[in-house]
């Protein structure tokens, strides 16, 4: 499917959100996903990149992929897009986060850089579904200002009087007037979440992975009431290239949204 | 129901497979620099269907080709133009002669994969489209071990028609599925119903045949043992000599990994679908510089693995066939029998 880029928003240095709309616009209406899905994102030519859609289909109309530049089609994606541009798109595709679990219950969002993308569409599912869901408190931090990303957004929600945000960076700056330090200590020293009926919702860097997981592990959280979202390598997006396999599951099609206690039964290949 | 089984001597035989190639799009293995590859044939003298196992290649892409167009794309002013490739050329019905028995059982495992889920339409076109006639083996190659996995080769219905040599150079046609059975109906001129000793030979043949292995497993306990192996640390050792050419996944007949790139030039472009393989370090490479098998041992791991135990796991069937063309193609003679072996026996107190 062709879509064409209708806006691009520059995150941070290497990070661009871009809003996509189908070129045939009776492919708007068709076009639903659930909270945590993935596309195939072709940029003809340079090749397909898999991304998760950044925004909750309770927005209808656009949806958003944000890129990094990491590798090379990435390079080219930052390098050659320009607003009115067309890309290609499959899916969606992969599982979603478990939205009837997370009924009735407090919602904690634990970001780190680039990964609160597929956090963000599940906030914005649940603002928009605000009276299914307890309390909300997201925990959001980057190495520096400048790598947060969705800055106009999470202004928004600060002023969301139904949600609590925490944003934090490494290293102190100057202007900086929120909370100093890692997402993990952050989490365990100012957060201090409720265990009691709460779900976790992370997704980040590995580094922070590994450490929030430890962290929630000291607060009592079970591995069950753990979420997180994997990023592999995929490239069909279908169950048969074989790319994202991780034992005998494949990510495309029984992830990429796995419970810790899921995660912990499969090889440490990942 | 009863599946025919017909009888012939060689010249009777010879005349079926010229009455085939005559009526349908068939294929066979053709010699060529001493490897026999399946290719359309127009005789019976272009083609061996006996031809020696060791030397004959997987018939794999004639139903999943090694590299293939799937989109192609013009860029000009007024937008970007999909345009599909040209017609499926593998997607007609024909006839292929000569597939060994372990390769028709390498195409049955494969099915799982491809019909799981988002179900592949033209991998299942060729399949359906397809006959398969396949020579049971008389004797066991040095890397074969098709007899020990978890499937039963003397009955094997992943044939449509298997070709069994009895006594007294007598030749036994059988139909092991309702399309061999039909087929065998509609061009069975000049073949007969086999008589009574028919089945006490066919017996007797897979006997000979089953006798002459060299290699031996028990797959159940190979298969129990392996599941716990993940942290074995002769997964490190066995297979350091490894150079990753990717060779034993390329002539495997189940290996189904692949890869979609694409190629432009100027405004044109074209996306293919290629053979891939996990033994390749870019196989799992992400953007950004991680990767979960940054080395040789664990890509091999996966291999062994995957062959013996996910997809068992998975999907019920062994993917490995014992087949050996891994290790008779291999350039510095790994073999996956002995890795399996290897890692199943050094079981970690």
């Amino acid at each position: 499917m062709i879509c064409k880029v209708d806006k691009i928003i520059q995150e941070t240095p290497d990070i661009c959100t871009y809003r996509l709309k189908f070129r045939d616009e009776s492919l708007t209406e068709q076009f639903d996903w659930l909270p945590g899905q993935f596309i195939e994102f072709s940029l003809l030519g340079s090749g397909e990149c898999t991304f998760c859609i950044a925004s909750s289909a309770t927005r209808k109309g656009t949806f958003d992929c944000s890129i990094k530049r990491a590798g090379i089609v990435t390079a080219d994606i930052h390098r050659d897009i320009d607003e009115g541009d067309e890309v290609g798109i499959r899916g969606p595709y992969g599982n979603w986060f478990p939205l009837e679990d997370l009924k009735g219950k407090n919602l904690l969002f634990v970001g780190g850089g680039i990964g609160l993308a597929p956090l963000r569409s599940l906030i914005q599912y649940a603002i928009d579904n605000r009276n299914q869901y307890a309390d909300c408190t997201i925990l959001y931090g980057a190495r520096t200002s400048a790598d947060l990303c969705y800055k106009e957004e999470i202004e928004e929600w600060k002023t969301n009087k139904s949600l609590r945000v925490i944003l934090t960076i490494d290293k102190p700056e100057d202007t900086w007037k929120e909370h100093v330090g890692v997402v993990p200590k952050i989490l365990e020293e100012v957060v201090k979440p409720k265990v009691e009926n709460t779900k976790v919702i992370t997704c980040g860097p590995p580094i922070m992975i590994k450490y929030t997981l430890l962290a929630l592990d000291r607060l009592g959280f079970a591995p069950k009431d753990v979420i997180t979202t994997l990023e592999m390598k995929m490239q069909c997006g279908l169950g048969k290239c074989g790319r994202c396999n991780i034992g005998s599951t494949y990510v495309c099609k029984d992830g990429p949204v796995f419970t810790y206690e899921e995660l912990k039964r499969l090889p440490d290949e990942f | 129901m009863k599946l025919t089984t017909y009888s012939t001597d060689q010249a009777g035989l010879q005349a079926f497979y010229e009455a085939i190639i005559r009526a349908h799009d068939t294929y066979g293995p053709v010699e060529k620099f001493g490897k026999f590859d399946f290719k359309k044939v127009n005789s019976l003298s272009e083609c061996d269907p006996e031809s020696p196992i060791p030397r004959t290649m997987s018939v794999k892409p004639l139903f999943f080709p090694k590299s293939a167009k799937v989109m192609k794309y013009t860029a000009t002013s007024a937008g970007t133009e999909l345009s599909d490739t040209a017609e499926d050329p593998l997607a007609g019905k024909r006839v292929i002669l000569g597939v060994k028995h372990c390769d028709a059982r390498g195409l049955q495992v494969l099915d799982a994969v491809y019909k799981w889920d988002y179900i592949d339409t033209d991998y299942e076109k060729r399949r359906e489209n397809t006959i398969l006639i396949s020579p049971r083996c008389d004797q066991a190659a040095t890397h074969c071990f098709c007899t020990s996995l978890d499937y039963d080769l003397e009955t094997l219905d992943a044939v449509d028609v298997a070709v069994i040599n009895g006594a007294d150079r007598k030749i036994y046609l059988q139909a092991r599925t309702e399309k061999g059975e039909t087929f065998l109906k509609e061009n069975a001129t000049g073949l007969t119903s086999a008589n009574g000793s028919a089945e006490a030979e066919m017996k007797k043949q897979y006997e000979t045949f089953a006798a002459s292995f060299r290699l031996k497993m028990n797959y159940q306990e190979i298969n129990e043992r392996m599941q716990g192996q993940f942290d074995s640390p002769t997964f490190e050792e066995v297979p350091s000599s490894c150079v990753s050419c990717n060779t034993c996944a390329f002539v495997c007949p189940t290996c189904h990994c692949f890869k979609i790139s694409d190629e432009k030039i100027r405004d044109k472009g074209v996306r293919y679908k290629s053979y891939d393989s996990c033994n390749n370090v870019y196989f799992t490479l992400m953007a950004g510089g991680h990767n979960p098998r940054p080395v040789k041992y664990r890509r091999w791991r996966q291999r062994a693995m995957h062959k013996f135990v996910y997809y068992k796991e998975r999907f019920g069937v062994n993917l490995c066939i014992g087949c050996g063309k891994c290790t008779t193609s291999c350039p510095v003679n790994i073999s996956i029998f002995e890795v399996v072996t290897k890692v199943a026996s050094s079981m970690q107190e």
